[in-house]
């Protein structure tokens, strides 16, 4: 079970307001799960409309061909078969999607279904709607594409040379570079006393395959040109912004409406394709069209999460282990469609040192595209795969100098004492306190006895190692990093919006611009709201999911990124407040008290410490406001019905020195634990296993602890089994849960959780984001097998994804490994 | 993930299956469906009929005559680890049946759907070829038994031919027998890498090694040493698949590694 | 003498109901369930029988209802997530999985409350790794599973 230690300083908050000794802290039942526990969720496919035509895509076998010709003729002549879409149609009908990069990036065209050229295997190139499922399947095999295979490109490697070239219009498979510069790089170089240099490290491809697929229901309405779209897009904001434009829309034309989601994880961002698609073809039709995503698909043509090299690493260190800076070059692997994904060029920038003071950095970043998967941002996005090359640095430097990687650790972590903290670059990490998590983490695992285990495991013929994943979750983006990608987005900051209302019958209602998809959105806005209002969680109703026409969404509305808790959050504070101050007003017009001698408890708005008479329930406030209110003076206008924008605060981007605070929280996860190899065999076993936490100010620390156990099981899975692999035909080797395989019950150990709460003082409720925790457990897992792997040659682990035969293969050949790093000692 | 068109039939009686399988072209026998839904969801197999044989309850039984122990083709692998026979005549079947898949897939999975669908990454295969397990058949021209080491012919395919039914499976009761099995799979209780089962009788030792061939691949090692079973393994010249979950190079060491750890295991147990 | 066909007529009882249909044979039971009896809480999560999503009850013994075809339901008893909210009074498992937390998405629950429903009524105080097993053809992309563990050994602990 887990042990929670909590340290609740004063919260530190920017607007004052009166939060009672409520629900904030404690771990409510949840409203989601009633539904949700009685099979009564409903998740797009639940939905059902008359007449529907199911789609089925017709996807690609290559992984880049020319498309010679489509012939749909023997698809349509079949019973039951409403109509089909092609690549020719949609470039005639749409516009190309926006791309976010600069050039050569800039001029990539993509479109909802392959134009003239397929680069992915699994690309959709047609599409079928027929009357049912299984029709629709049997037409799409009737649609006769000709290919003409082109070369592939599999590896980034060697897509960086453009010997072949992906996109013509582009001229380049680069989709973008730039280098990063910060600090004195060629002065820690002198001032070190060992360089050392490792040659390549690799990210793997994986992504959080959540457990609902993608999909949609879209309705188009002729008299009015209104789509609608009942869906799983975790992130509408820029679903629209993609989609509007494409079908040369209004943006008011798109309904994105939400209900239950089966998990998102960052892989629901960029479905805007396959909804261009499915509008076109509830427009052609003439009606609603349903289109499921298969698992196969999801894992071949949906997203990955981006895989990245990183070449030429050198680390600049002094004797006592001090980190001095380190210089990297960092190639990204985008596939087939950079899409979202040029912003991951600059978010790993969010933690450029990661949890270290090191002040000398220097990055030369170049993003391609390859014949694979397009990628999406998957849980821990970009600063993740960063997170894991500075956590190898670490360890690998600590081992070639024989040094105690916790003593390195805690010897170059950013202190406590030092937060705020700003960053080579400029972000500022607002609290945090990693040495002492660091420890809970290793009292957890029982590091003092780590030798002994040694000794015993060995005995056993096992190879133990204890490993450290130090990592950050910054929370709460401000899109002006973008600017840095592209001077000419015309993204900055950020935003979220929510309502709240208080009804004629004393009913609060709540509508989120969020997309919760888990996390307990309807809870943890419940309370907040609950606390500000003096009653009870169960008094306040949120509405399930986001709705395009609850017109409470913002431009960057969605539930991404780490930030509900401070953006969602954020938002329902605002217009909880004004809501609060509008009802104290009232109360004291109707009670004729002042305005200060008005208290909102227990469901009511009464005089403080007045007789039991002097009390409105809520619903003596709502009515009054709805149905009653002439008494009221011509001057006094309650709605009692609040919008609120709430709008982090970051300043400018300094686009020449590519500074600026990039985010505005950043969460720690501090995770250890022990393996033991089988050397035999090379399968690697977790026996014991932490992960301490820090997100400031907790709302619900139940659903803060679910997250923790979520994230370290996607991390488990990511290191230890889950990679996309390719053929050099492009072909996907891992396509299905067979070959895929993600943690069972079986597989997982039982964590051991712990948490301190180091409030934010940038927030308005001290929270922090949290949800995606950084990749810690991936970190730790290379760390443990390197640990454990010492007696046998010392092999360097230079993946991120360790399967057993890639263990056994460490262990035949550690040599191998180790000529990949260098110490060069002044 | 949605099956081509088919004509389905339910027999209430061996003779009418086989009736149906021989009688019709693209006939397949539907037993627990594990595999073979999953093939036809894929589309990678399509048959034209579908004979399901899930109310033939003979085939269910699970006896003892003699020292034979008789598994009916439709026993499934929750049946067997629940048969006191089974546990009685020859455990190692139970132990290696609960490490198939999982609850769902063995509250329907069978033994005949098992070995008839002769997956290299099958678990029973290799075990059934180290027990020396013979298999009954039936056809339209009458009964047969094959014995292991002539019923798994290739990759999905075995002596079982088109239009026939395999009706059980012989086991020998252990006696004076140990068994013993090892397997490296994906994740705990997985898919195999590479599994080996042992056996060590009176008629000496007997290894089962599966996934490194399209069949099971018998060694008989000269005794229970662990370099009488190197030598064996070695001698085998074994030509494993490489693929994303292992090279070549790995399984013909995993090879080794399961052959020693399953003769060790049966070695514990015969003591 | 059974002719091939392919459709056949099913008598299907579904949480005490029973459902007369003709049912194409190519039908898997799960789509059966959800589109044609609209019982929407069975979830489908992939398309190789891995995932669990759409495990039920048949004659008592949980199912992957993907891995079946309608036709071959003919004759049984089925039992659905929906049928847990009709037992007499608050069902006990269910109450542990929200207090413990053992759901955040939802999309796996029905097919891990229908697993430990089997499970339970076979055993009812099973040991961790005993559920683990138990629950091991679930997967779940959200939890870890740690809490679900916890929900199904506290029922009747």
């Amino acid at each position: 079970m887990s042990t929670t230690e909590t340290t609740i300083a004063t919260p530190v908050v920017t607007e004052p307001t009166e939060l009672q000794k409520g629900s904030i802290g404690t771990s409510i039942p949840r409203k989601e799960d009633g539904r949700l526990v009685q099979g009564q969720g409903v998740f797009f496919d639940d939905i059902r409309r008359h007449g529907t035509g199911y789609v089925h895509f017709v996807r690609s076998p290559y992984a880049h061909a020319k498309i010679a010709s489509i012939d749909v003729s023997a698809a349509l002549a079949l019973d039951g078969v409403y109509g089909t879409l092609t690549g020719d149609e949609v470039a005639i009908h749409t516009e190309p999607f926006f791309e976010m990069s600069t050039p050569p990036g800039a001029h990539i065209k993509d479109y909802a279904l392959a134009v003239g050229t397929t680069r992915f295997m699994g690309e959709p190139v047609a599409a079928v709607a027929a009357a049912t499922r299984e029709l629709a399947r049997d037409a799409a095999e009737l649609v006769d594409v000709e290919y003409e295979p082109l070369d592939v490109l599999v590896d980034a490697r060697e897509a960086v040379k453009d010997e072949i070239v992906m996109h013509e219009e582009a001229g380049s498979n680069v989709v973008w570079s730039g280098v990063f510069d910060w600090g004195d790089w060629e002065g820690a170089k002198a001032e070190a006393d060992h360089i050392v240099t490792i040659d390549e490290l690799h990210f793997h491809r994986f992504s959080s395959t959540p457990l609902e697929c993608a999909g949609a229901l879209v309705e188009y309405e002729r008299g009015t040109g209104q789509w609608t779209l009942y869906c799983n897009h975790q992130m509408p904001g820029i679903g629209a912004i993609w989609m509007a434009p494409a079908l040369r829309a209004p943006l008011d034309k798109l309904r994105f409406v939400t209900h239950d989601i089966g998990g998102a994880f960052g892989n629901k961002i960029c479905l805007h394709p396959y909804y261009v698609a499915l509008c076109l073809l509830a427009r052609k039709l003439g009606r609603p069209v349903q289109w499921t995503e298969w698992r196969t698909d999801q894992h071949t043509a949906n997203a990955h999460g981006n895989e990245r090299w990183f070449h030429d690493v050198q680390v600049a260190v002094r004797s006592d282990g001090t980190m001095l800076g380190f210089n990297v070059k960092a190639l990204d692997d985008c596939g087939a469609f950079p899409r979202y994904e040029p912003l991951g060029c600059i978010i790993w920038a969010q933690v450029t040192p990661g949890c270290y003071a090191w002040r000398n950095i220097r990055v030369d970043f170049t993003q391609v595209t390859t014949n694979k998967s397009p990628v999406s941002p998957n849980r821990g996005y970009s600063r993740m795969q960063h997170l894991w090359l500075t956590e190898r640095i670490i360890d690998i430097v600590a081992s070639e100098l024989e040094l105690d990687p916790v003593a390195v650790r805690k010897l170059n972590y950013v202190k406590t004492e030092q937060m705020p903290y700003e960053t080579p670059n400029g972000c500022v990490y607002d609290s945090g306190d990693y040495a002492r998590c660091l420890d809970m983490a290793l009292e957890l695992i029982g590091y003092e006895g780590i030798e002994g285990r040694r000794d015993e495991a060995a005995g056993r013929g096992k190879l133990l190692g204890v490993g450290i994943g130090s990592t950050l979750d910054s929370g709460t983006n401000n899109f002006g990093q973008s600017q840095l990608l592209n001077p000419e987005l015309q993204f900055s900051g950020n935003n979220e919006a929510a309502t709240v209302k208080l009804d004629i019958f004393g009913e609060v209602v709540v509508t989120l611009g969020t997309v919760p998809q888990g996390q307990g959105h309807e809870t943890t806005a419940s309370q907040v709201v609950g606390d500000i209002l003096g009653c009870s969680p169960e008094q306040v109703h949120v509405r399930p999911g986001h709705d395009t026409f609850f017109n409470s969404h913002a431009g960057f509305s969605g539930t991404y990124a780490s930030q509900f808790a401070v953006t969602g959050l954020g938002a329902v504070k605002g217009a909880a407040d004004l809501l609060r101050a509008e009802m104290i007003q009232l109360a004291a017009a109707v009670l004729q008290a002042p305005e200060e001698a008005i208290e909102l408890a227990d469901g009511f708005a009464r005089i403080k410490d007045g007789p039991e008479e002097a009390a409105l329930p809520f619903m003596a406030l709502g009515a009054i406001m709805n149905a009653n209110n002439a008494f009221l003076p011509p001057d006094f206008n309650p709605t009692l019905n609040h919008r609120f924008v709430y709008r982090p605060y970051f300043g400018n981007v300094d686009l020449e020195k590519k500074m600026g605070k990039l985010t505005l929280t950043y969460a720690t996860q501090i995770h250890a634990c022990v393996v033991e190899v089988d050397q035999e065999t090379g399968v690697v076993e977790i026996v014991d296993y932490a992960a301490v936490d820090d997100c400031g100010v907790r709302i619900h620390p139940q659903i803060v602890e679910g997250q923790v156990h979520g994230a370290t099981a996607h991390a488990i899975g990511a290191a230890l089994h889950e990679d996309f692999v390719y053929d050099e035909d492009g072909q996907l080797l891992t396509s299905n849960f067979y070959d895929y395989h993600v943690p069972h019950a079986l597989d997982m150990p039982t964590l051991k959780t712990s948490a301190i709460e180091s409030p934010s003082p940038f927030t308005p409720l001290g929270t922090k984001g949290m949800g995606e925790g950084g990749g810690g457990g991936i970190h730790c897992i290379c760390s443990a097998i390197q640990d454990a792997l010492r007696p046998a040659g010392k092999p360097i682990v230079y993946d991120s994804c360790n399967p057993s035969h890639r263990v056994w293969e460490m262990l035949q050949d550690p040599e191998s490994t180790r000529a990949n790093v260098k110490v060069v000692s002044t | 993930m949605l099956l081509r068109e088919v004509e389905y039939a339910r027999p209430g009686s061996v003779e009418e299956a086989v009736e149906l399988l021989a009688g019709h072209e693209g006939a397949r026998a539907l037993a627990g469906g594990q595999t073979l839904v999953n093939v036809m969801k894929a589309r990678a197999a399509s048959p034209d009929v579908l004979v399901d044989l899930n109310r033939l309850e003979e085939l269910r039984e699970i006896s003892v005559s003699g020292e034979t122990l008789v598994l009916g083709a439709m026993a499934t692998y929750t049946q067997i680890m629940g048969s006191s026979e089974v546990q009685v005549a020859r455990p190692i079947l139970c132990e290696v049946v609960a490490r198939i898949a999982d609850v769902q897939v063995r509250n329907r999975g069978t033994i005949g759907g098992n070995v008839c669908s002769s997956d290299p990454t099958n678990h029973l295969p290799p075990l059934l070829l180290a027990l020396d397990a013979s298999f009954t058949i039936r056809g339209s021209g009458g009964e047969r038994t094959v014995p292991a080491a002539d019923f798994f012919l290739g990759v999905y395919m075995t002596a079982v031919a088109e239009g026939e039914l395999l009706l059980s499976v012989s086991v020998p009761a252990a006696g004076n027998a140990a068994d013993g099995f090892a397997a490296v799979t994906i994740g705990r209780e997985g898919t195999c890498i590479v599994s080996a089962a042992a056996c060590l009788g009176d008629a000496g030792t007997r290894v089962a090694i599966g996934c490194v061939d399209a069949v099971p691949v018998l060694i008989e090692p000269d005794g229970t040493e662990p370099d009488a079973v190197r030598a064996a393994v070695g001698a085998a010249g074994l030509d494993p698949p490489s693929d994303v979950h292992g090279s070549a190079e790995y399984r013909r060491h995993l090879a080794e590694v399961c052959a020693l750890r399953a003769v060790q295991q049966a070695s514990e147990r015969g003591r | 003498m059974a002719e091939p066909s392919t459709s056949a007529s099913i008598s299907v009882e579904i949480n005490g109901e029973v459902y007369e249909r003709e049912v194409d044979a190519r039908r898997l039971l799960v789509h059966f369930i959800r589109d044609d009896v609209e019982l929407t809480g069975t979830h489908i999560g992939c398309d190789t029988g891995n995932c669990g999503a759409c495990t039920i009850q048949l004659d008592g013994q949980a199912v992957k209802s993907c891995m079946l075809l309608a036709v071959q339901a003919d004759g049984s008893k089925l039992r659905t997530v929906e049928d847990l909210a009709n037992d007499d009074g608050p069902n006990p498992l269910k109450q542990s999985f929200s207090s413990h937390h053992a759901l955040q998405c939802g999309y796996c629950t029905p097919g891990m409350l229908m697993s430990a429903t089997a499970l339970l009524e076979a055993n009812p105080r099973p040991s961790e790794d005993e559920v683990r097993t138990a629950i091991q053809g679930n997967i779940c992309r959200c939890t870890g599973y740690q809490n679900i563990v916890e929900a199904i050994v506290s029922v009747n602990a």
